[in-house]
């Protein structure tokens, strides 16, 4: 079965979303869905959140390069982190600095140059992501952003720091990313909410951050963490259970009740989020479940790429 | 419905002078800095909360703006049993006294604050204050969030005007970067490059210390050379406040480790925020800060359970309605078990401390009212 269109339809693709909405799994779940289209992906960890190594069905993520999982017949899918001091020293092997002065000049300076230029640690690890995407190091790389509000910072640095350094190679560097970011061929970024209020709004704001100030364009929005729509849950478990030809026992009356009143109120507050989100953000979105798991393991991520790949709400086409 | 309050931060909220919440993103942190503040309002004391990143309704009910404009306290009016006025003989005689006062960071204009107040005159200050490289760093200098913060809870703590103030810090993975962070900034202040730049008043193109040399070699090979004069400036103008950064980064250390402060941990029952909230906890313990208690947010109700014989009346049902409410039923039994688990780890993890279990409402708390409500969970009667 070929995937959506949008899954493979830029090199870069930006995951980002506030704190605690599972923007991260999201990466990786797409990570996994573009595998299984055929495709040698990259999924690039910006912050080395811990776990996600792992979840991918490969070793903790660190700044090498390593195959995390191979899909039969299909793709795979590699990870690595950027971190900072890295990308610095990079950079400078790339500028020409060689040997013995660039180590001394990373390992001495990187706090000082980075306190004196803000937004070039974020600057540096674009700029890698950017070398890596001309490369064509992979099909699709994946960047999980920094969460927490950090996402719009981390991608604006590129434009931000131009304010301030007005020539010279990070000037260059700023440039350069700026193209990539405004070209959709090259990247995209895609915003990852929850059917709750304040996520939702906050993700319109984020859509209009990236969009306007940065010149990102957006691949379909993710609703992640989404109940399942079950229509039976609109009747009181009397109802319910007439139209089933069966009589409740009290108790089972009264525990479908218990559980039922809170689904019932929990799935009202979810549509009307997801269609405040559709109506709102420009782009078509994509529900994936909740599970029921706090816990999340390789085969629930299966199970998160599937659902990624199904259809659209509100797509135009 | 599910809410377990076994016991509660009454006492924190009563006689604690400086409340810390810290935790994950996304677990109702800020909301719960409100709600205690609102506790310790309603316990008759004159409180001040710090927010940092609030969501909109929350800030709205808060009565903040977005911008510097809301740095300074504002007060929080419309709580049932506190006075709105600033006049103490409007008080009517039901009312607690207390008072609930709130602010959003700017870590900018913190930061200003600070150079006015460790500055000897106001040309050393406009000195610092108008370099650009000061300009673009005072927001964003590398952990400046947390250590202002920090820096804003020690000028209301001294200020005495407030009987508790309360700080909602960012969220943080890296939980110890808030309380690392005065350490920080003396580790900067203490770099040899720093120090090489800022020794004796010699103009920058007569640096001769090696590492100083290669760092401003680097600062004009990356970013050209405007910005090389600009950052010596800025460095050595500095230099004229580190004394007064040093000693004050030493009190807030020591402030924050003395028995007037609480930390409270705020997480939600999701296993990535669980593991967080355990990682802060030791980073705590190991940093001898007082660790008051967890407040674990957004917990699932559990359903009534199906009792062995209705289980198999609703065995093998079609298609519809009542099979769509038993694989419900189902469905929030496991997440609420599973929940329920993650929980006890924590609790084991957390020893005798305070753990308050708040469920999961109906409705976002972004209300006065929802606050209320809120706080009277945290500070219910033992």
């Amino acid at each position: 079965m070929a995937g959506p269109d949008w899954l493979t339809s830029t090199r870069v693709a930006v995951v980002a979303g506030k704190g605690g909405v599972g923007s991260s799994t999201v990466a990786a779940a797409y990570a996994l869905a573009a595998a299984r289209e055929g495709a040698n992906v990259l999924f690039v960890a910006v912050d080395g959140r811990p776990g996600m190594g792992p979840l991918l069905g490969g070793r903790e993520l660190d700044s090498n390069d390593r195959i995390l999982r191979k899909v039969k017949g299909a793709g795979q899918v590699r990870g690595r982190t950027i971190p900072a001091d890295q990308a610095f020293g990079d950079y400078m092997e790339l500028k020409g600095v060689g040997g013995m002065l660039r180590r001394a000049a990373s390992a001495a300076s990187l706090p000082m140059i980075a306190a004196a230029t803000p937004g070039l640690e974020h600057l540096l690890v674009l700029g890698k992501i950017k070398e890596l995407e001309r490369d064509r190091s992979a099909d699709l790389i994946i960047v999980d952003a920094p969460p927490a509000g950090h996402a719009a910072p981390f991608l604006r640095s590129a434009t931000g720091l131009s304010d301030v350094v007005q020539s010279g190679p990070v000037r260059e560097q700023s440039v350069e990313v700026d193209e990539m970011l405004r070209d959709p061929a090259r990247c995209q970024a895609m915003i990852v909410t929850l059917p709750e209020e304040t996520p939702v709004t906050e993700a319109l704001e984020l859509g209009n951050e990236l969009r306007g100030d940065i010149g990102l364009s957006l691949l379909p929005a993710v609703v992640n963490s989404c109940w399942p729509d079950r229509s039976g849950l609109d009747k009181t478990p009397a109802m319910a259970a007439r139209s089933h030809k069966i009589t409740l026992s009290a108790t089972a009356k009264a525990a479908l009740a218990s559980s039922t009143d809170f689904g019932r109120a929990r799935l009202e507050r979810q549509r009307s989020q997801i269609e405040r989100l559709g109506s709102g953000i420009g782009v078509p979105l994509v529900a994936l479940p909740r599970l029921a798991t706090p816990r999340l393991t390789l085969h629930h991520l299966g199970e998160l790429a599937d659902a990624l790949v199904g259809p659209l709400i509100g797509d135009a086409s | 419905m599910t809410s377990t309050v076994a016991e509660s931060f009454r006492d924190a909220v009563a006689t604690s002078e400086l409340l810390v919440t810290c935790g994950p993103g996304g677990v109702g942190k800020t909301t719960t800095a409100a709600a205690l503040g609102v506790a310790a309002a309603l316990a008759g004391r004159r409180v001040v909360v710090v927010t940092v990143d609030p969501a909109r309704r929350l800030a709205d009910a808060l009565g903040l703006e977005v911008g510097a404009a809301a740095d300074a306290p504002h007060r929080v009016t419309g709580i049932p049993g506190l006075s709105d006025s600033k006049s103490k003989k409007s008080r009517g005689a039901s009312e607690s006294g207390g008072e609930l006062w709130a602010l959003m960071l700017d870590a900018a204009s913190t930061f200003d604050r600070l150079v006015h107040e460790q500055t000897a005159n106001s040309k050393q200050a406009a000195a610092i204050l108008e370099n650009p490289v000061y300009r673009a760093i005072s927001g964003s200098l590398a952990g400046a969030q947390e250590y202002m913060a920090i820096e804003r809870l020690h000028q209301l703590y001294t200020s005495g005007e407030w009987d508790l103030v309360i700080v909602d810090t960012p969220p943080s993975r890296h939980a110890i970067d808030l309380l690392e962070a005065p350490d920080r900034l003396i580790g900067f202040l203490s770099h040899p490059v720093y120090r090489a730049l800022t020794v004796g008043q010699r103009a920058f193109a007569k640096v001769t210390n090696a590492a100083a040399s290669m760092f401003l070699w680097a600062v004009r090979r990356l970013a050209g050379p405007q910005i090389v004069e600009d950052t010596v400036e800025f460095f050595r103008s500095l230099a004229n406040i580190e004394p007064g950064l040093r000693k004050r980064a030493k009190e807030v250390s020591v402030l924050l480790r003395s028995d007037v402060a609480s930390f409270i941990v705020v997480s939600s029952p999701r296993a990535e925020a669980i593991g967080e909230a355990e990682h802060l906890i030791g980073a705590l313990r190991d940093g001898s800060f007082p660790f008051a208690g967890v407040v674990v947010n957004l917990i699932h109700p559990m359903p009534e359970p199906l009792t062995a014989a209705d289980r198999v009346a609703l065995d093998d049902l079609d298609e519809g309605p009542l099979a769509d409410q038993v694989a419900w039923h189902d469905e929030l039994t496991e997440l609420a078990t599973a929940e329920r688990d993650e929980i006890a780890g924590l609790a084991d993890v957390a020893e005798d401390v305070i753990v308050v279990e708040l469920p999961l409402l109906a409705v976002d708390v972004h209300d006065v009212d929802g606050l209320v409500g809120l706080a009277e969970q945290l500070a219910a009667d033992a």
